[in-house]
């Protein structure tokens, strides 16, 4: 048999498919596949949430833990992205809230720890936590549980959480708590001249303002907000401003009711950060009271600060107003049709060349994902920091823009952001909370 | 004289969309295509110039230097048959200057110009641009513009293969039962929203400008060259059992970057994923309705498909000449 016969033998032998397709060295044993294991891998529990953190790392509010400085190097990288932190594998986080340098999380549990704080503790804003008597912990890094003064500790719950510059509001089944810094009276209780807060383990109650149950507050940067359950709304603390609205420019040691254009309004959340508060009522409207510097509300007069509530009547041809969130010198709006609008001054996220505008400016809603390919996408809900915005989509995606301070925009560097930027984070986003320089968010698994 | 073959090859140039159908490679297919193309072109020429069997004989010459291709080529058995049933029927002179049996096919293989424009793996089936002659500078210029392709991906849970595709060796199982569709398009919006992230980092302009804030509240935008695979759309189509169907929208994939992906949806879900089928839809605005099976491949066809891909190429200007960054 010549060379070219056993050729052609050969060819004749394989099929046609075995000369031109993806050639393997060895032929694929079928039945090995009976023989392997079938792997069950695990499901998420229906409450379990991922919790992601990212900004700055120094002050200890990422709950990442202590980080050493390495040989050689200066300072320590912010998180330029959103890390997951091992308190939501430890317990079910059920949401969070930033400070000026500090996270609070509510978790739940049949234990009596409810709350977690991690951060700055200069003021016990985040508890009391001594590692040896009379010396107290002014920073904390890794997420530690604070003590509530509960009637029934295993079947209380958290419902509201809001954390100021130094003080800390927390909304319970069983009245408020307030923590931290009173030193404008912004923790609703009588000043005490020359009182040590880092050495206090003082934490009040409120348990009703005038018999009406609490089931909303708010921090500015040194005041406190609460809304009740026939829709007022009551404030105490720093009113240099105005921003307590209480027609003053006193502090105010106690919760009083807001009057001006709320005065018979249901209210059903209030939005502050810094020194300007906006309110919503039922019917979609807006107020707004405190500082307007930046032409967050127009005066008449030129004023600068305004302490009545003033209803804010340009947002009224927006249509129905569903979500409000004020930053330091800017604020946002959401309406029924999930297009969101921006003034005052600041990144308003609307290209580098809009920084000032004191009538609403449209972000477009291709920049919150909304194209040919994803119809359906609007944004429901807004979050402010001092300096920065996060929008939540339908889909769970996560939209950040503004001033990017230690990398609090989670978008991988430290460059601002003129306009919304989808965050790479591994999970449906349910809360976003926004600090100065770090923001924490809290996810639905995929599965 | 041009006869019909001449015209119609002239007239072969131009762009065509055919069927690529899967388990064969892009490079097979061209051959093929060239082979069916020439062979036809070559017996069209011969049925015009023969049009029946009968060969035409030129009249007797008293010279008999005329009949010399006779003598010189009598050594080919066939034409000593033609010569002698000439000889036989009382003709001594015959032409036979262009007979093919003398002178070969009229068109080679080699004479035939053809380039695809989108490679498809040896697994993807679907809409293929084929550039013709003088329309291969066409194909080159929609490959260059890296114009979006629409797949519909098919998987299979369960199981995770070598090479992810269904005819590789099975490498682990898992269970599959609690996943729904819901679950599958969760995880595919997440995915869509960070590609189209993504693109703005490989788009060449710089995010922190006007320019950047103005193409991104037009839509999606192109990436700048054609390494990064962008998805536009992930859509679970179905889902049933364990295997499930997806759309995808996008621009640089490949066969493994697609197979890689219904990978990694598997591992995301907790579970593992294989291919079983890869279809390619629509590529910029051909679309399967165009494209012509292989099985209806000759010579009519072939122009009238050409015709019609030439018509949607000058209603789709942008698919040759792109003028924004912007994606249409």
């Amino acid at each position: 048999m010549n060379k070219l016969e056993r050729f052609a033998c050969t060819l004749s032998k394989c099929n046609k498919r075995y000369i031109s397709g993806p050639k393997r060295k060895y032929p694929i044993d079928r039945e090995h596949e009976k023989t392997l294991p079938v792997f069950q891998y695990n499901v998420s529990k229906e409450n379990y949430r991922r919790v992601f953190s990212w900004g700055n790392i120094h002050t200890g509010a990422l709950g990442k833990g202590f980080k050493k400085y390495k040989e050689g190097e200066k300072y320590l990288k912010p998180l330029y992205f959103p890390k997951r932190i091992t308190l939501g594998e430890q317990h079910e986080v059920v949401s969070a809230t930033c400070g000026f340098g500090f996270t609070v999380f509510s978790v739940r549990n049949d234990t009596s720890q409810k709350l977690y704080g991690t951060g700055i503790n200069t003021d016990s804003q985040i508890g009391y936590h001594e590692v040896r008597t009379g010396h107290p912990l002014e920073t904390i890094f890794v997420p530690q549980p604070i003590h509530l003064p509960f009637k029934n500790p295993e079947s209380a719950r958290v419902t509201k959480l809001a954390a100021g510059r130094a003080h800390l509001l927390v909304l319970t089944d069983e009245g408020l708590f307030t923590l931290g810094n009173n030193s404008f009276g912004q923790c609703g209780r009588r000043v005490v001249p020359d009182e040590n807060y880092g050495m206090s383990n003082y934490i009040h109650h409120i348990e009703n303002i005038d018999g009406k149950k609490i089931v909303d507050v708010e921090c500015g940067q040194d005041h406190s907000l609460a809304v009740t359950e026939d829709g007022g709304v009551y404030s105490c603390g720093w009113g240099a401003d105005g921003q307590t609205g209480l027609e003053h420019y006193k502090n105010c040691s106690e919760f009083t009711k807001v009057n001006g254009d709320i005065s018979s309004e249901k209210i059903v959340k209030v939005s502050s950060k810094s020194d300007f508060v906006m309110a919503l009522n039922d019917k979609g409207e807006v107020f707004g009271w405190g500082n307007t510097e930046y032409g967050q509300i127009t005066l008449p007069g030129g004023d600068q600060q305004i302490s009545t509530p003033h209803h804010i009547k340009m947002l009224d041809k927006l249509g129905k107003i569903k979500c409000v969130a004020t930053a330091g010198a800017f604020c946002l709006v959401v309406n029924e049709n999930g297009q969101v609008y921006s003034w005052g001054y600041g990144l308003l996220g609307t290209g580098p060349n809009v920084e000032l505008s004191k009538t609403p400016v449209h972000i477009p809603q291709t920049l919150f994902g909304r194209n040919d390919f994803q119809p359906d996408s609007t944004v429901i809900d807004v979050t402010c920091g001092l300096y920065h915005a996060a929008a939540i989509t339908n889909l769970g995606d996560l939209y950040t823009w503004g001033r990017n301070k230690f990398g609090c925009l989670g978008l991988g560097d430290i460059e601002d952001q003129y306009f919304p930027l989808k965050v790479a984070i591994g999970g449906i986003v349910q809360k976003v909370a926004c600090g100065i320089d770090h923001t924490v968010a809290v996810c639905k698994p995929f599965i | 004289m041009p006869h019909d073959s001449l015209l119609l090859w002239k007239a072969l140039q131009g762009i065509i969309c055919v069927y690529k159908p899967a388990e064969i490679s892009v490079k097979s297919l061209r051959k093929k295509l060239i082979t069916k193309l020439c062979k036809d072109l070559s017996e069209l020429d011969v049925k015009l110039r023969h049009p029946n069997p009968k060969l035409t004989a030129l009249p007797v010459s008293s010279d008999p230097h005329t009949n010399s291709i006779v003598e010189t080529e009598s050594s080919e058995n066939a034409l000593e048959d033609i010569s002698s049933s000439a000889i036989s029927s009382g003709i001594s002179h015959i032409d036979l200057r262009y007979h093919p049996l003398v002178v070969g096919p009229r068109y080679l293989d080699e004479d035939l110009t053809v380039s695809w424009s989108n490679f498809l793996g040896w697994n993807t089936s679907g809409v293929l641009l084929f550039g013709l002659r003088s329309g291969t500078q066409y194909a080159k210029f929609i490959r260059e513009n890296r114009s979006t392709r629409a797949y519909r991906v098919t998987g299979s849970f369960g199981k995770a293969t070598d090479n992810g595709f269904k005819t590789g060796k099975v490498v682990e199982k898992s269970t599959w039962k609690y996943i729904n569709q819901n679950h599958i398009q969760q995880i595919l919006s997440a995915m869509q929203a960070s590609h189209q992230k993504k693109v703005f980092e490989i788009s060449g302009v710089d995010i922190h400008s006007q320019t950047a804030y103005e193409l991104a509240a037009k839509g999606p935008i192109r990436p700048v060259n054609s390494e990064v695979p962008i998805i536009y759309n992930l859509k679970c189509l179905d889902y049933e059992g364990p295997g499930f169907t997806i759309e995808v929208q996008c621009i640089n994939e490949n066969e493994n970057y697609l197979t890689t992906l219904i990978h990694d949806i598997g591992i995301r879900l907790h579970s593992t994923a294989h291919t079983t089928a890869i279809k390619c839809i629509r590529h910029s605005c051909f679309t399967l309705e165009h494209a012509l099976l292989p099985k209806h491949w000759n010579l009519q066809n072939i122009t009238k498909n050409m015709d019609m891909c030439s018509k949607l190429l000058r209603d789709n200007e942008s698919v040759i000449n792109q003028t924004s960054a912007v994606l249409n």
